[in-house]
């Protein structure tokens, strides 16, 4: 992993250079049709991510974020308000390669080795690259996220982090603007999972790519995103959106910093009190 | 871990495995010849193993041509209900409205008892292969159908909109998610089909024939030769056994992945 480690620039300072919005929701409700009784899911969503953030989704369980990664994806469409992202609407932005999504399932095909898994959608977006290249840039991701001499090996084979991570390199792959990450490290280890945040963190400023990142663990939201948009329940809403004042570049130091402490403090509180509002 | 400490190789452990089942039919067919010379059965009631097998030995020859005829039945027959299966679940997963129309018009159709369609099938083909043929794929074509169905229909719906997102039209995610995605499925919709074809072809033989081993149990049990008809029994038998074998090799070889197969894969 520390073979690919790039030159650090630090990255422009959201607060003082407001940059091109890239995700925008306006008014954005979804409801789900359950058997002829409709619950509204998310309602009222009023969400800009400049060009270029990284931007952390954190809120309890089953309030929404999943689903309001998916219409950021594309993957579904809201039953009210718009959804744009670069300016299009998302299946079109999705169409053009734009947005690479890691889902908090891996949804890998059973049947492919990791690579291959890591290449197949790139391979279907785009059919005038070869196959050889295609591989190469599978390859060079898997690596990436520390899968090296995991590549032949197929999903049943490997262990739940291994599959999240080549889900990313899956996404990865694509090269795409935006990234939309649904608790990408979930599933690992403590010291994987700083690994792979710092590595997030690598790419993001080495690429300029926008990432959205939906993640239940404070200490990760702090550390690695700029804006931390808080969601609370019943139907969800975002309730607030902290605006983190920890400089660019991260690394350790950044959690002895005593402002992260007190991000991570303001952030549990918010949290507390969105789960109250939900019983 | 455990596999590793044996060091047993596959094939000697199999007949480990399968000793005792034979162990077990010995001791079956001794009390069997035992219990005939006993209470003196006469021979067209129940004949005896030594019987039967000498029946088999002295009349292999017509017992052979009768297999060949059979096998080729079941294997025409078995490939074009798995043919059939599998175009019928395609079409539906595919085109959706239409697939909306077949599809009840084919869980009807299952309904009817099939059998009773042999006398029709001869009346209209024959006595030669054709009926015989297209009773079994009318038998046999479901188990595929449904197989392969709920295989295609079962892909994670993630899985599916995201290849839709990046341009993927239904018939590129039909090939490369949902057909390898199907496969397990149908693998066990054909171990039905293969069983319920060697039972198509024996029905279409007892309905009119002139060769075949249905038509020789139906022929030798009219000429009370009971022993003729065990022996034509067993030859079946051993034929669906070899289908069927054939069917598992080719599920193995064609779906290593397949989570039946994965502590073989982690060894
Ligand atoms: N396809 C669906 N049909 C009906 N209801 C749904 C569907 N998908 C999600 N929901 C409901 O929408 C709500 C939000 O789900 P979502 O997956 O977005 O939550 P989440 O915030 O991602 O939760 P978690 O942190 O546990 O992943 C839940 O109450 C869930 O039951
Ligand atoms: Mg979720």
């Amino acid at each position: 992993m520390a073979s690919a480690r790039p030159v650090l620039r630090p990255a422009p300072a959201p607060a003082e250079q407001p940059a091109p919005v890239h995700l925008s929701a306006e008014g954005v409700a979804v409801d789900f049709d359950l058997g002829g009784r409709t619950q509204r899911v998310l309602t009222d969503i009023h969400l800009k991510i400049g060009k270029g953030q990284l931007v952390a989704l954190v809120g309890p369980s089953g309030c929404g974020k999943s689903t309001l990664l998916r219409l950021f994806a594309g993957l579904m469409k809201p039953s009210a308000g718009k959804i744009e992202v670069a300016g299009m609407s998302p299946v079109e932005a999705a169409r053009q390669k734009r947005i690479g999504v890691a889902f908090q399932d891996a949804t890998l095909l059973p049947w492919k080795t990791a690579l291959d898994n890591a290449a197949f959608l790139l391979e279907t977006a785009d059919p005038s690259l070869s196959r050889a290249e295609v591989r190469a840039r599978a390859e060079t991701n898997l690596h990436l996220v520390g899968l090296a001499g995991a590549e032949g090996k197929r999903p049943s084979q490997l262990s739940g982090g291994m599959r999240q991570r080549v889900a990313i390199a899956r996404a990865l792959t694509l090269d795409p603007e935006v990234l939309l990450l649904d608790e990408p490290f979930g599933a690992l280890d403590a010291i994987t999972r700083e690994e792979m945040g710092t590595l997030l963190l690598d790419i993001w400023q080495r690429t300029q790519k926008t990432v959205l990142l939906v993640t239940h663990a404070f200490d990760e939201a702090v550390f690695l995103a700029s804006d931390i948009h808080v969601m609370g329940t019943g139907p969800a809403r975002i309730i607030e959106t902290i605006a983190s004042d920890l400089p660019y570049p991260r690394d350790a130091q950044t959690y002895r910093d005593p402002r992260f402490a007190a991000l991570e403090a303001r952030l549990r509180e918010l949290l507390v009190k969105s789960h109250k509002g939900a019983t | 871990m455990i596999t590793q400490a044996l060091p047993t190789p596959r094939i000697s452990r199999a007949l480990i495995d399968i000793t005792p089942a034979i162990l077990l039919g010995l001791v079956c067919l001794v009390l069997w010849e035992a219990a005939i010379w006993l209470f003196k059965v006469e021979p067209y009631v129940l004949p005896a193993p030594s019987a039967i097998a000498l029946v088999m030995i002295e009349q292999f020859p017509v017992l052979a041509v009768a297999a060949l005829v059979t096998a080729e039945e079941i294997l025409i027959g078995f490939i074009l209900s798995a043919v059939t299966g599998i175009a019928v679940a395609v079409i539906i997963a595919r085109f959706e409205t239409f697939g909306r129309a077949l599809y009840p018009l084919i869980v009807l159709f299952q309904n009817v008892p099939k059998v009773a369609l042999a006398p029709i099938f001869i009346l209209w083909f024959g006595y030669d292969l054709a009926p015989k043929v297209l009773l079994i794929v009318v038998i046999a074509f479901f188990p595929v159908a449904i197989g392969m169905l709920s295989g295609l229909q079962s892909v994670d719906p993630s899985l599916v909109s995201l290849m839709r997102s990046v341009g993927a039209g239904p018939g590129t995610i039909l090939k490369r998610v949902r057909l390898p995605h199907a496969l397990p499925q149908l693998m066990a919709g054909l171990k039905v089909a293969v069983t319920l074809s060697v039972i198509g072809a024996l029905v279409g033989e007892f309905a009119g024939a002139s060769a075949g081993l249905g038509y020789l149990i139906q022929f030798a049990s009219t000429q009370l030769e009971t022993a003729l008809v065990f022996a034509a029994i067993l030859f079946v038998s051993v034929l669906g056994l070899v289908f069927y074998y054939v069917v598992e090799m080719a599920e193995q070889y064609l779906i290593p992945w397949a989570p039946k197969f994965a502590d073989a894969n982690n060894r």
